[in-house]
């Protein structure tokens, strides 16, 4: 065995735990996902159902930003995903909210219904 | 240099070790959205409302129990778990609530069969109550049709066991027939009644009925003759009774009475044949009732076919005396 085999050994474990530890600068579309789940949720309604999962998208993105610009990568990664995921749960949440006042309309219509026939047509009715 | 070799590799393999194995420490927040899911689960409501996002919840709680190094990876995982969770139990009502809705709008839709078939069971049962009143009130004719008859024949009967004299048996005799007339008018209040009822549909079932031009026309098909003659029929007399009915619903309206042929023969042999067919049918009509200055008759030939003369079924139809009752 010769000296140079065992360097470059070393060698290839510096390089490969250097580059497990270094982060490289990502593309700059990684906003891209979250701005458009940002927009599909205010498009259904998500500041007016789910104001709470807007701010924390829009605040996460606006710091994902400052973060890439202070080369801070790994933090700003991590925000941006939790950006986006908080503007999917806005959007669930708006649509679900959706549903549940169909419910409540209809509901109340059926009752509404439900006694014009009692009215109108007495003991036939059921 | 081969022990130094060894030495080297057993250094190197247990720093990696040491980078992957983190302590099994407390972890707060992860038992936290473990309990959410947990929950979630043992929902009996949610449960297996949303499958696949409590699947995709459940994928992110392992990586982040499973996640090594360090914390700022792990609490962001520990963060996205809590999320999917969220997502999925925000589905999961949603998708009750649309299970709920699809009942109300079943329920909603089934109130409004029910209403529209009550509507028409009320509106059933109010022409079928207007018949009944109009039955009653025929019955009731009838009845006191036949309770003044039976008074007419007692009185009579007393009258001439009683002996009375000429003049009481006179009176007798004109209270009777009073009663009998008014017994008679009672009747034909009836039968007016009940015809008013009966017949359209009794027309509409039996007659052929054609609206032109001129008005509706009623089509006599060539039952009523036999080849050849101009007389009607027996029984011809009485399957015109239908259409005087018809007729006499209408009794401002004059009539015309119109005799066609097929064209086989001589076309005034046929000319004839037709004009003498439809006298025939107007003297009918008038025998049973048709005021006679309302209504004539006419001869149209052969010229008028309302089908083929080619073969026998649409020479058939052609042979016909047509009853038009005109509009002006």
């Amino acid at each position: 065995m010769k000296p140079i085999f065992i360097s470059f050994i070393c060698l290839t474990f510096i390089c490969l735990t250097l580059a497990a530890c270094t982060t490289v600068r990502p593309d700059e579309n990684i906003f891209d996902a979250a701005e458009q789940a940002i927009q599909t949720a205010e498009a259904v309604g998500g500041d007016e159902f789910a104001p709470v999962e807007m701010r924390f998208a829009r605040e996460k993105l606006a710091s994902a930003r400052k973060g890439m610009e202070k080369e801070k990568y790994t933090v700003s990664v991590y925000l941006v995903e939790e950006s986006e995921i908080n503007a999917e749960l806005a959007i669930e949440k708006s649509r679900t909210a959706k549903s549940r006042r169909r419910v409540n309309e209809l509901r109340k219509s059926n009752e509404e219904l439900d006694q014009k026939m009692r009215a109108t047509f007495g003991d036939e009715y059921k | 240099m081969n022990r130094m070799l060894t030495k080297i590799t057993l250094v190197l393999v247990l720093v990696m070790l040491s980078a992957c194995t983190t302590a099994p420490k407390k972890d707060l927040a992860l038992d936290r959205v473990r309990g959410e899911l947990e929950d979630l689960k043992s929902n009996t409501e949610l449960a297996g409302y949303a499958p696949l996002a409590v699947g995709e919840a459940e994928r992110a709680l392992r990586q982040a129990e499973l996640a090594t190094g360090d914390d700022l990876y792990r609490s962001y995982l520990v963060y996205m778990a809590d999320r999917r969770i969220q997502i999925a139990r925000t589905m999961a009502e949603r998708e009750q609530y649309e299970q709920v809705l699809d009942k109300l709008e079943k329920e909603n839709s089934a109130m409004l069969i029910r209403a529209s078939q009550l509507e028409a069971d009320n509106a059933r049962m109010d022409a079928e109550q207007a018949r009944l009143l109009v039955a009653t009130t025929v019955e009731d004719a009838q009845r006191a049709r036949e309770e003044k008859d039976k008074a007419v024949r007692k009185e009579a009967e007393s009258a001439r066991a009683a002996v009375m004299s000429a003049e009481e048996a006179d009176q007798a005799r004109r209270l009777a027939e009073t009663r009998a007339s008014e017994a008679e008018y009672a009747r034909l209040e009836a039968d007016l009644a009940s015809q008013q009822i009966t017949s359209l549909t009794r027309q509409l079932e039996n007659l052929q009925l054609r609206e032109t031009e001129s008005g509706v026309v009623v089509t006599l098909g060539d039952v009523l003759f036999a080849s050849g003659q101009t007389t009607l029929v027996e029984g011809g007399r009485s399957s015109l009774e239908e259409v005087v009915d018809l007729l006499q619903t209408e009794p401002d309206k004059k009539i015309r009475v119109e005799g066609h042929t097929d064209s086989l023969g001589d076309a005034e042999a046929n000319l004839l044949l037709s004009e003498q067919r439809a006298k025939a049918v107007l003297e009918a009509l008038v025998s049973l009732g048709v005021a006679s200055d309302r209504i004539s008759s006419l001869g149209m030939g052969e010229d008028f076919p309302i089908a083929s003369n080619e073969d026998e079924d649409g020479r058939a139809r052609n042979r016909r005396v047509d009853v038009i009752l005109l509009d002006n």
